[in-house]
C-alpha cells in the first residue's frame, strides 16, 4: 500500500497537474468506473451509443451554451459521484482526451457549477442540443473527432 | 457327484495347462497398477465429481499466479464478484479472452472486486463475448455492487453485446483494467 501511495505521488508530480484536477488517480478511477464502459477507454464512443469525445470534447467550450451543455448532459448528471468529484472528472476528461482544444484561459469547472447543471439535466433532447452546438463549432483544417 | 468332480477337475487342469502362474500374477499386478493410475488420467478427472466449488463436469482451473488465487472456472473466483452470466472459462475462453468464433464487446459494465491475495480492490471490466448462442455452462450470478436499471452503467441485466457485429450473448469475461483506491485515499 505504501508503494502504491508513493507511485501515485510520483505520477501526479510527473504530470505537473491538470487544471481543476486535485487527484488525477481518483479522476481516472471515476472515469473507468462510470464512463469508460460506454465511452471506451480512449473516449472514442460507439455507433448508436455513447458519443465520441476524443479530440473534440473541449470544442464545446468555444461555443455559446457549450460549457453549460457539458454540465447538463445525461452521462454527467447521472454520474454516481459527488459534484466536487464530478467537476474533477470533467476537468480530467477535457485535459486527457482533448487537451488540444482546451482554451489557454480555461476556467476549471467547480462543484457548484456541476451541481447547478445537475439540477437541470438534459434527457431526450441531449442529442439535438449536441448536434446544434456542434454545428456552431469554428471550422478546422482537419476534421478531428467523429462528427455526430 | 462323480461326474461333477470329474468335470471340475478337467476344467481346472485345462486352465492350469493353458495359463502360467506367473502370467496370472503379472495380469493381477497390471490390473492393480492400472487401476491406481486410472484416476490420474485427465478423462477421469473431467468426469469425476466436482471438487471444491466448481461445477459438475468442469475441470478446476488455476491462474498459476499466487496473487490471482482461486479457480477461474468456479463462481467463487474473486474477479466474478459482480458477474451475471456464463463464465467464458467454461466455454472455451478464459477470464480475459473469448471463445473462438465470438467477438468481445468493447462496451462493458465495470465494477470493483476485492482480491483476497493482497486485499486490494481491482477495477474489473465484464466484457461480454458475443456472436454465438449462449454457452449455457457455468451460470454465475453474484451481482455484488450491481445497481438497478436506472444506473445503466452499473447494471448487468442489460445485454452488453453492444458495438459488436452480433448482439447474441455467448458468455462473460472479467478483465482487470486497473486498481481502485479506497474512499479518501491517495
Amino acid at each position: 500500500m505504501k508503494t502504491l501511495a508513493a507511485l501515485l505521488l510520483m505520477t501526479s508530480a510527473a504530470s505537473a497537474g491538470m487544471p481543476g484536477v486535485p487527484n488525477e488517480a481518483r479522476a481516472k478511477i471515476n472515469w473507468q468506473l462510470g464512463c469508460q464502459g460506454c465511452h471506451l477507454a480512449d473516449a472514442t464512443g460507439s455507433a448508436n451509443g455513447a458519443p465520441s469525445m476524443a479530440g473534440d470534447v473541449a470544442r464545446f467550450l468555444s461555443v455559446e451554451g457549450g460549457r453549460e451543455y457539458l454540465t447538463r448532459v445525461p452521462g454527467v448528471t447521472n454520474a454516481a459521484v459527488s459534484s466536487d468529484q464530478l467537476a474533477e472528472l470533467l476537468n480530467w476528461t477535457l485535459a486527457t482526451f482533448d487537451s488540444d482544444h482546451l482554451p489557454a484561459d480555461f476556467t476549471p469547472f467547480t462543484g457548484e457549477e456541476m451541481a447547478a447543471g445537475r439540477a437541470h439535466p438534459l434527457v431526450g433532447e441531449a442529442p439535438t442540443v449536441r448536434a446544434a452546438l456542434r454545428k456552431k463549432f469554428p471550422a478546422e483544417k482537419s476534421a478531428a473527432g467523429g462528427g455526430k | 457327484m462323480k461326474d461333477l468332480d470329474k468335470l471340475s477337475e478337467g476344467m481346472v487342469r485345462r486352465l492350469a495347462r493353458m495359463n502360467s502362474r506367473r502370467g496370472v500374477l503379472a495380469t493381477i499386478g497390471g490390473l492393480i497398477t492400472g487401476g491406481a493410475m486410472f484416476p490420474v488420467l485427465p478423462v477421469a478427472r473431467a468426469s469425476g465429481p466436482a471438487t471444491g466449488s466448481g461445477y459438475d463436469g468442469v475441470t478446476p482451473q488455476s491462474t498459476g499466479n499466487p496473487m490471482d488465487p482461486g479457480d477461474p472456472a468456479s463462481c467463487d473466483y474473486w474477479r466474478y464478484c459482480g458477474i451475471d452470466g456464463f463464465l467464458c472459462s467454461c466455454c472455451g475462453g478464459g477470464t480475459n479472452s473469448c471463445p473462438p468464433g465470438t467477438e468481445m464487446s468493447p462496451i462493458t459494465w465495470i465494477g470493483t472486486c476485492l482480491n483476497p491475495a493482497d486485499n486490494v480492490n481491482y477495477i474489473i471490466s465484464y466484457n461480454d463475448c458475443c456472436g454465438k448462442p449462449a454457452c449455457g455452462r457455468c451460470l454465475c450470478n453474484r451481482n455484488e455492487g450491481e445497481r438497478p436499471m436506472f444506473r445503466p452503467q452499473l447494471n448487468n441485466d442489460i445485454n452488453w453485446c453492444l458495438g459488436t457485429a452480433s448482439a447474441a450473448y455467448t458468455c462473460s469475461t472479467a478483465v482487470i483494467i486497473g486498481v481502485a483506491l479506497k474512499e479518501g485515499q491517495g
